[in-house]
């Protein structure tokens, strides 16, 4: 998969998942929560943010709970999130919700906010459009790449099901 | 290839295909001996589970004898919305014949351990982020992180072999010390991500000597280093308490000798001074002198991290004929029923309502900050819950975390008071 977008940069470490889907908005659709999303640290990001924009973050964001804030992300309208790592359940999770997260050392000095990327999903590589530089990611292992390919574990389970019944 | 963790064994074996070589960075296909599942309060997960489920097919789960589920989050229900979420999520399980622990059982890390569903060489499966505290007892705990439809409809889920880290603790406490300073103490040292991805073996002559309760608020402090899993070796104190609780085999891994640890982190327990940290990180410990003073609106004594009969035991001994301070609402609740009517029984929950503190239920009660002591904006609140993230427990509050005894004593004062000098 290959992906393109806006850059907005949350170079701090150790976001974690109140910050993202901050919980006194929990009674709220979905939609109406994510306008808080990363409000404590950008307080208009959630209005100002667009379809299709990468979020770039420092390490371990996601930290926390297991609730399942990356929904918050996706209801933005997030394509991505690239950062230096990720905490273990929000990573995973993200995953199987279908959010593309993609652990790449060395992306909050790659770019700047506002820089355009570019995120190749099957080559493992962010480039930064405006000086082309280029970072190799972490790859995953497989079948964590299918369900980025497919779209989440709904889709590769589905996959499955069907191939062992055919 | 050097030696095994006690851990990766675990997981080779439960692995399909089964793995006897295993090492980290592997990635296996796992079926869990138990797979648990706190019900939630959102109604619309519910009802995309259950259409995710009939978009693949799945009536009946295949690990439908090993499933427990629990009601610990913001139950029974703080209002309606609440409840209508609640309501449809013990469908999803009692419509399949599953059984659903009621909201006064406790919190699933506290039941599943007392009760001997998971007990030494358990493979646990559970969303919960504080998963790792099952660890204490030689587990496999980890949190599911994602993967929630795969156990509900293969029965399987995919993990990475960690790498595993030791903290080796050595040395006794002093007097006025307890088990959740060290466990502080370690969160200030290794940091959020001291040990991220990876799992948490805790040892040396303080764990050897440790009660099974703060054996469990060590392992619960992985979570907040980064680890995704945590572990004790099982000993006589384990089997003595694991034993006469187990519903199912107990088996006990060891660890090769010759395997290799990613990092040992020793530190010695016998100079500590009680810890606090302050808001709003878990890794932000400090000395708890650095603050005593500091006004407080609200204490909390609870949850997975320190919810335990000891912990009680620990504030009931430091506010017996005394008072809580008129201007501090003082919240306690018990982390099971079994650690509920054990406290009864020992005259604690007595001592503590005597002192007018506020008894709850056995819940996750305020830690989640979805009920029963919700912060106001510009509330302090002293807590031995597990995070003090911002907006936690309530917006615009601050929580500082401490030890049971800090807590107590910080509530009898209404500020942040060292509990030395309530020990007699
Ligand atoms: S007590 Fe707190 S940290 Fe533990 S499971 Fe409940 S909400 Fe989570």
């Amino acid at each position: 998969m290959k992906l393109a977008g806006r850059v907005w940069k949350f170079p701090q470490d150790d976001i974690n998942t109140d910050q993202i889907r901050p919980k006194m908005y929990a009674h709220l659709p979905l939609r109406d929560q994510a306008k808080h999303c990363l409000e404590m640290l950008d307080r208009e990001f959630g209005d100002k943010v667009w379809s299709g924009d990468i979020v770039v973050a420092g390490r371990n964001f996601g930290a926390g709970s297991s609730t399942p804030a990356f929904a918050a992300l996706i209801a933005l309208g997030i394509a991505a999130v690239v950062a230096e790592s990720f905490a273990r359940v929000f990573f995973r999770g993200s995953i199987s919700g279908g959010l593309v997260v993609i652990p790449c050392p060395g992306i909050v000095e790659l770019v700047t906010n506002g820089d355009r990327i570019e995120v190749d999903t099957v080559a493992n590589t962010v480039v930064a459009v405006t000086t082309g530089r280029t970072l190799a990611c972490t790859p995953l292992p497989g079948v964590l790449r299918e369900m980025v390919e497919l779209g989440g574990e709904k889709a590769y389970l589905k996959a499955r099901i069907a191939a062992a019944s055919r | 290839m050097t030696g095994m963790h006690a851990l990766q064994k675990m997981l080779g074996e439960h692995a399909h295909p089964r793995a006897d070589r295993v090492q980290a960075g592997d990635f296996l296909e796992i079926e869990p001996d138990v797979f648990a599942f706190g019900v939630s309060y959102n109604a619309q997960e519910a009802d995309k589970l259950e259409a995710d489920l009939a978009e693949l097919g799945v009536k009946q789960f295949p690990l439908k004898d090993k499933i427990f589920a629990f009601q610990d989050h913001g139950a029974p229900a703080p209002s309606g919305a609440f409840a209508a979420g609640q309501k449809k999520w013990r469908e999803v399980f009692r419509s399949r014949g599953i059984p659903v622990a009621d909201p006064g059982a406790g919190i699933s890390h506290l039941i599943m351990t007392e009760r001997g569903i998971v007990g030494p060489g358990t493979v646990v499966a559970l969303r919960d982020s504080h998963t790792p505290t099952m660890g204490a007892v030689g587990a496999f705990a980890a949190s599911l992180a994602g993967n929630v439809l795969a156990l509900f409809s293969i029965g399987r889920y995919w993990l990475d072999v960690p790498r595993v880290s030791l903290v080796k603790l050595e040395g006794k406490l002093r007097k006025g010390v307890f088990g959740r300073d060290v466990a502080l103490h370690i969160n200030g040292r290794l940091r959020q991500r001291g040990a991220l991805g990876q799992a948490l073996e805790f040892g040396g002559s303080y764990v050897q000597a440790l009660s099974m309760d703060m054996r469990f608020t060590l392992c619960n402090t992985a979570t907040e280093v980064g680890a995704m899993a945590s572990y004790i070796q099982p000993d006589r104190i384990t089997l003595e308490w694991a034993e006469p609780r187990a519903t199912r085999p107990i088996k006990v891994y060891e660890t090769d000798s010759d395997f290799e640890y990613e990092k040992v982190w020793e530190l010695d327990v016998s100079e500590l001074e009680p810890q606090v940290a302050a808001p709003h990180a878990p890794d932000n410990v400090k000395a708890l002198d650095e603050v005593v003073g500091t006004q407080i609106n609200q204490a909390y004594l609870g949850s997975c991290a320190s919810g335990r009969l000891e912990d009680i035991a620990a504030a009931a001994a430091v506010v017996r004929g005394r008072k809580v301070h008129p201007d501090v609402r003082f919240i306690v609740t018990p982390g099971s029923r079994e650690v509920l009517n054990a406290a009864i029984r020992l005259g604690y929950i007595e001592a503590l309502n005597d002192a007018n503190a506020i008894v709850t239920h056995a819940n996750c009660g305020a830690c989640p900050g979805l009920h029963g002591g919700v912060l106001a904006p510009g509330d302090v609140a002293i807590a031995c819950n597990t995070r003090n993230f911002q907006g936690r427990m309530g917006q615009g509050a601050e929580i500082y975390l401490a030890s049971p005894a800090t807590v107590a004593a910080s509530a009898l004062e209404g500020r942040i008071t060292n509990p030395l000098k309530y020990m007699s």
